[in-house]
């Protein structure tokens, strides 16, 4: 039973180390001074002096950026608007199907929506560019935003929303001062998967993309393509530390989420 | 203070989707200023009777009107009534302060006015210095009288009550109790309280409705529900009842468990089949010879306050007693009981034709024993 348990350890050990190492390879590499991926010669900053010069390139990284804030504000609007849709449907079974459809967008593969997307916009005859990218990112991002919302409007209960109707608040009053207050969390929670869903993109980005328009992951991907650089390594360690933030950032969201209620949406 | 009348329910009748009725044909109607208590068990409607009242559900037929208003198209947040929830239903992303606030903001009543009234309604409950406390940081008793001071704040004519009492312990219950009624007599305000202990009812109400399965068994103030019953289930679901099949020979004499007694009740057909209800605190442990009844114990549980002690006569009836004294398992005792212990129920009688046979006896001037 113990060597079992000690297997099962070692196994997942052995996952990570494959999972990160050649994370932490090319994050190491990003340091070095010989400008290959092996023999490291020294250390050096050069690689993020370079990446900070290269104003294309800052560029780009604006461009990721205001895709994620945008299409992760938009989505959280949808988002919440989406779940409470859902939350006041009271049949279990038309409640349960939406969810499902919901679902079924969170989990089918990238490249399947991105070529539908592709497909869509070009028929429609959207340009492809900023707007079709930010379209599609709304798209993606919105059923996150329900999948993080929902949980908190069930867990609510209707007699709030009663207690409210009684006490003389209007149905706007009841959203605006109950609903929205109290689902908070989840809905900070929806934004940040939001954004790290975003930023960290590419599938579905490389499909839609187009007039010279790059987000950072698909531009990565063509300067990996075209051949070494470490300034590739130097963005690559930015991005992951990054999204390591955000995935910190939203721990402490959730983890407050789950303290008892009323400590956590302080006024 | 005025006594006219502040909510009537004409005919209402209440059912969710297709189901059977959840009220059936109900009507009553409640005077302003009095305490009054619906009392049954759980499922029998007590709830929708609140919430038809406040406008959270609404009557699939009939008619209901506060303050001789038609309020079946006015909804909740328009009607001068407020709740104090079964589970409280503080908003827990508020304060105190804000919690009893939340009312008035919405009214968009001046800054200044908020502060004054909800420290005034914060006092009335005693709780003036948890202002700024978060709802989880209260206990339970606290969190109740948040929830009262969040009604009262908005000086409602009807207070509803849904059995706010019943996630306490039995201690400060009954304080509570007592905080209540004094409550509602400092405000004047109409008070409906809902319970399902029958104990809590009679000890509070002015008046109490007794409720089954959708409808209104009886309706009276506390001593007369518990000494006059109508049927059956109010006799049982009020207090502890020995409750056995007789027959009324005449006026004043009823038969049971083979033998005649006198009685104080009369307006019954010759030899009418009847139900008799004697109280276990009326029956009196005597002798085997001087009693009424020749009982032999069966079991003695000690309740605190008195033994309760359960045998079987004669002829097979259980009887319960309440009795300061100690009796002995398996001894045969006597019970005796003054005629006024004694009361005669007629069998499937409505409350109409209960209340017409105690006025007609008492347009006879007769004493009947009440
Ligand atoms: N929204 C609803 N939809 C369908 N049925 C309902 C709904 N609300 C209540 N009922 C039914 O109505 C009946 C009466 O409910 P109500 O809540 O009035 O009971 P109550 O007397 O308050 O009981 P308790 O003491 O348990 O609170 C119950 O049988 C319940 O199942
Ligand atoms: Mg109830």
């Amino acid at each position: 039973m113990k060597k079992k348990f000690k297997l099962s350890n070692l196994y997942l050990v052995v996952i990570f180390i494959i999972l990160y190492v050649p994370i932490f390879y090319l994050m190491f590499y990003s340091f070095n001074s010989g400008g290959k991926m092996y023999d490291f010669e020294g250390f050096t900053l050069d690689w993020y002096k370079e990446l900070f010069q290269d104003s294309r390139l800052l560029i780009i990284v604006l461009n990721t950026i205001i895709i994620a804030l945008l299409s992760a504000g938009i989505s959280t609007v949808l988002g919440i608007s989406g779940a409470i849709a859902i939350w006041y449907v009271r049949k279990v079974y038309a409640k349960n199907f939406l969810l499902s459809l919901n679902n079924v967008l969170i989990v089918s593969p990238d490249v399947i929506i991105g070529a539908s997307f592709l497909i869509l916009f070009t028929f429609v005859g959207i340009k492809l560019g900023f707007t079709s990218v930010l379209l599609s990112h709304i798209a993606f991002n919105v059923p996150i935003v329900v999948l993080m919302v929902l949980p908190k409007l069930q867990e609510m209960g209707a007699s709030l929303i009663d207690a409210a109707r009684d006490l003389g608040a209007s149905r706007w009053d009841v959203l605006s001062k109950v609903v929205l207050p109290y689902i908070t969390p989840g809905i900070f929670a929806g934004f940040f998967m939001a954004l790290t869903y975003s930023l960290d993109d590419f599938a579905v980005t490389f499909f839609v993309t187009g007039n010279g328009f790059t987000t950072l992951s698909v531009e990565i991907y063509s300067l990996a393509r075209r051949g070494i650089s470490l300034n590739i390594n130097a963005l690559s360690t930015l991005l992951f530390v990054f999204t390591l933030l955000l995935v910190v950032g939203y721990y402490f969201i959730t983890k407050r989420n789950a303290r008892p209620i009323g400590l956590g949406a302080r006024k | 203070m005025s006594t006219s009348t502040i909510i009537r329910f004409e005919n209402v009748t209440k059912q969710y989707d297709n189901d059977a009725a959840v009220l059936d044909n109900v009507s009553f109607e409640m005077e302003r200023g009095k305490f009054y208590t619906l009392l049954g068990p759980s499922g029998c409607g007590k709830t929708t009777i609140l919430r038809l009242i406040s406008g959270l559900v609404e009557a699939s037929h009939g008619k209901i009107y506060i303050n001789d208003k038609l309020v079946n198209d006015v909804p909740a947040n328009k009607r001068q009534v407020n709740t104090v929830f079964q589970d409280y239903a503080l908003f827990p992303h508020l304060n105190v302060f804000e919690n009893v606030a939340f009312g008035l903001r919405v009214k968009k009543l001046k800054n200044a006015d908020i502060q004054k009234k909800v420290q005034e309604a914060l006092r009335f409950v005693n709780l003036e210095a948890y202002e700024n406390r978060e709802i989880s940081e209260m206990s339970g008793g606290q969190r109740q009288r948040v929830a009262i001071a969040r009604a009262i704040v908005n000086e409602p004519e009807v207070l509803l009550l849904d059995e706010p009492l019943s996630a306490l312990d039995l201690k400060l219950r009954t304080e509570m109790q007592y905080e209540l009624r004094e409550l509602q007599r400092r405000l004047g305000i109409t008070f409906v309280f809902v319970t399902h202990d029958q104990e809590e009812a009679l000890a509070m109400s002015d008046e109490i409705f007794v409720i089954n399965k959708g409808k209104i068994q009886q309706r009276g103030v506390p001593t007369d529900i518990y000494d006059e019953p109508i049927n059956r289930f109010v006799a049982d679901f009020i207090g502890e009842s020995n409750i056995i099949q007789g027959k009324m020979l005449r006026d004043f004499v009823v038969q049971f468990d083979g033998k005649e007694f006198e009685c104080v009740d009369q307006g019954f057909n010759p030899n009418e089949s009847v139900e008799v209800v004697i109280r276990p605190e009326d029956l009196e442990i005597t002798t085997k010879e001087k009693g009424h009844l020749k009982v032999k114990v069966d079991s003695q549980l000690f309740r605190g306050v008195h033994y309760e002690i359960c045998g079987y006569d004669e002829n097979g009836n259980e009887w319960i007693v309440h009795s300061t004294k100690k009796a002995v398992v398996g001894e045969e005792i006597g019970l005796y009981f003054e005629p006024e212990a004694i009361h005669v129920m007629r069998l499937g009688e409505t409350e109409e034709e209960f209340d017409a046979r105690l006025e007609a006896y008492d347009d006879q001037g007769v004493e009947n024993g009440n």
